[in-house]
């Protein structure tokens, strides 16, 4: 059975994030809000950091169950990571979560009990600040994602297959990445392939999508060319996205379009997860 | 009767870090004989909760006051639901104090800890009654919620397994009891019961869930997997018990998870 070995300290895993850095992800995103492509994909890879973070949370601190690399591409190609991590590629979650560039306080709303909401602040860690700047070279970003994947498996041949999520405009300025993308998902640990997720944001005014099984409602060709570069979802990962509502086939892709693609934590298992009743 | 229990972590952690819990009532050596009412219960609390071990450690000293105080609490829902929502409330001041402690330590609750923190930690929970008449008949009843199981054998037959009855039934998202949650309604519709005889000879085995899959995948097979666990409960061998559970990970017989089991032994 593929996709089933046991993500522990003894055994860890990776994750790959792929972050576009160009000067077009100064656009704003589509679908009426104001905030620029690079904030939202900032946003995107700060809360899942965080909830990785909290995720292999226990009293001791973070474990160890994943070592994370986060890479911009843009002016250049390298670790996005800012503050004391800058410049560091695979690091272990326990150090990612100690050492964030800096927590901000941030007012969220939350239910209130009663029907209405209430705003309540939080703590927010970030570890990459937006930036827009230069050309796409995705083609060097898969390049780059495929030497940390190949030497992790190499290193940790009974892993859970390293993850690589990429969060881009979709605009590749140094060729197709399409055969950068199969590249990554060749390298197999003895649990199987590498996966290659992604996140779509764009200026087009279409209908968010998340996790579909097909391109027939994407916007364009960029947003289809990263479905056709997304693995499918494992079977287990298939079954927590339909329990958070997402109708999942055989078929369904790691991709995502102008929607929160931060649930893909919740795909991860390292234990009895912490479930209310119903 | 004999009562006796063996605690072993996951493999690759510290017994330090183990969260199931096991807790018998009137505490005593394995080879000394009770004739009073006996009290066992067992805890699992969820890896992904955080300070899941000590809620679990809190939930089985709670439900077995409950019962020691009430005896009725393992035979009706309603009253095991009441006993979880009181241990709840004893967790709030467990969690002040421990927040306290970490200020005053110099290591403040982390960004990473609040969520989890706010969420409560989460644990199945078992707990069993054992009272042996005068002419060797024993009443016995448990109560429980989640997937922790209570076995009851006989010579070489399997009279009963309880809550779950085969090994398909496990999954990694059980019942569980969370710390915080009062809806006393909510969780005696999750709770079962049962209660009923026993005689002289019989034993039973209260287990977490790994080792409960495999006990029932082995009993499925035709084997008789209580007299395997019997050898380590009886000798008080945990060095042992570690041995055979780390080949029985390896072969694939059993998920790697920490283990616990409380033998009941009626003698």
């Amino acid at each position: 059975m593929t996709y089933a070995a046991e993500i522990s300290r003894a055994n860890p895993s990776c994750f790959v994030f792929l972050v576009d850095q160009s000067a077009s992800m100064s656009d704003p995103i589509g679908g009426g809000a104001q905030q620029r492509k690079a904030d939202v994909v900032a946003d995107a890879i700060n809360r899942l950091l965080a909830e990785l973070s909290v995720k292999c949370a226990k009293e001791e601190g973070v474990r160890d169950y994943f070592h994370i690399a986060v890479i911009g591409y843009g002016h250049t190609v390298g670790s996005a990571f800012t503050g004391p991590l800058a410049g560091r590629d695979l690091v272990p979650l326990s150090q990612v979560a100690e050492k964030p560039a800096r927590v901000e306080k941030r007012v969220k709303k939350v239910p209130d009990g009663a029907g209405g909401l209430v705003e309540t602040t939080t703590r927010f860690p970030v570890w990459v600040d937006p930036v827009a700047n230069g050309a796409t070279p995705m083609c060097r970003a898969l390049s780059r994602a495929e030497s940390l994947v190949s030497d992790w498996v190499a290193r940790h041949p009974d892993c859970f297959p390293p993850i690589v999520l990429n969060l881009t405009d979709g605009e590749s300025t140094d060729g197709d990445p399409a055969s950068a993308a199969w590249a990554v998902q060749t390298h197999v640990s003895a649990d199987g392939a590498a996966l290659l997720f992604n996140l779509h944001v764009s200026a087009a005014k279409a209908v968010p999508v998340m996790f579909p099984d097909t391109d027939v409602a994407l916007p364009d060709t960029y947003s289809r060319t990263l479905f056709g570069m997304s693995s499918l979802l494992p079977p287990h990962m298939r079954f927590y996205a339909m329990q958070q509502g997402v109708t999942a086939t055989d078929l369904t892709r790691g991709f995502v379009y102008n929607a929160d693609i931060t649930s893909l934590v919740q795909f991860l298992d390292i234990g009895t997860r912490a479930t209310d009743l119903r | 009767m004999f009562t006796s229990s063996l605690r072993t972590p996951k493999q690759g952690n510290s017994l330090r870090e183990c969260e199931d819990v096991a807790h018998v009532l009137p505490a005593s050596a394995p080879e000394t004989w009770l004739a009073e009412p006996v009290f066992a219960a067992v805890a699992d609390g969820a890896s992904e909760s955080l300070l899941a071990g000590d809620w679990a450690d809190l939930l089985t000293r709670s439900v077995i006051d409950a019962t020691r105080d009430d005896e009725c609490v393992l035979r009706d829902v309603d009253r095991f639901a009441t006993a979880l929502v009181d241990a709840g409330e004893a967790w709030r001041g467990w969690l002040a104090d421990y927040v306290a402690t970490r200020e005053a330590d110099g290591r403040p609750i982390a960004w990473y800890e609040q969520p989890k923190l706010d969420r409560g930690p989460h644990a199945t929970v078992l707990a069993a009654r054992f009272d042996t008449d005068s002419t060797s008949a024993t009443r016995w009843d448990v109560a429980a919620l989640g997937d922790s199981c209570l076995f009851h054998t006989r010579d070489d037959r399997l009279l009963r397994a309880f809550p779950l009855e085969s090994a398909e039934a496990f999954d990694n998202s059980p019942g569980l009891v969370n710390a915080f949650n009062r809806d006393h309604a909510l969780l005696a519709r999750h709770v079962r019961t049962l209660s009923g005889s026993a005689e002289q000879g019989d034993q039973f085995f209260l287990c977490t869930d790994a080792l409960a899959a495999w006990f029932l995948g082995a009993a499925a097979r035709g084997d008789q997997p209580w007299h395997v666990l019997s050898e380590f409960t009886r000798s008080g061998d945990p060095d042992g018990f570690e041995v055979w559970l780390k080949k029985a990970r390896e072969e694939g017989l059993m998920r790697n998870d920490d283990v616990t089991v409380v033998h009941v032994d009626l003698g």
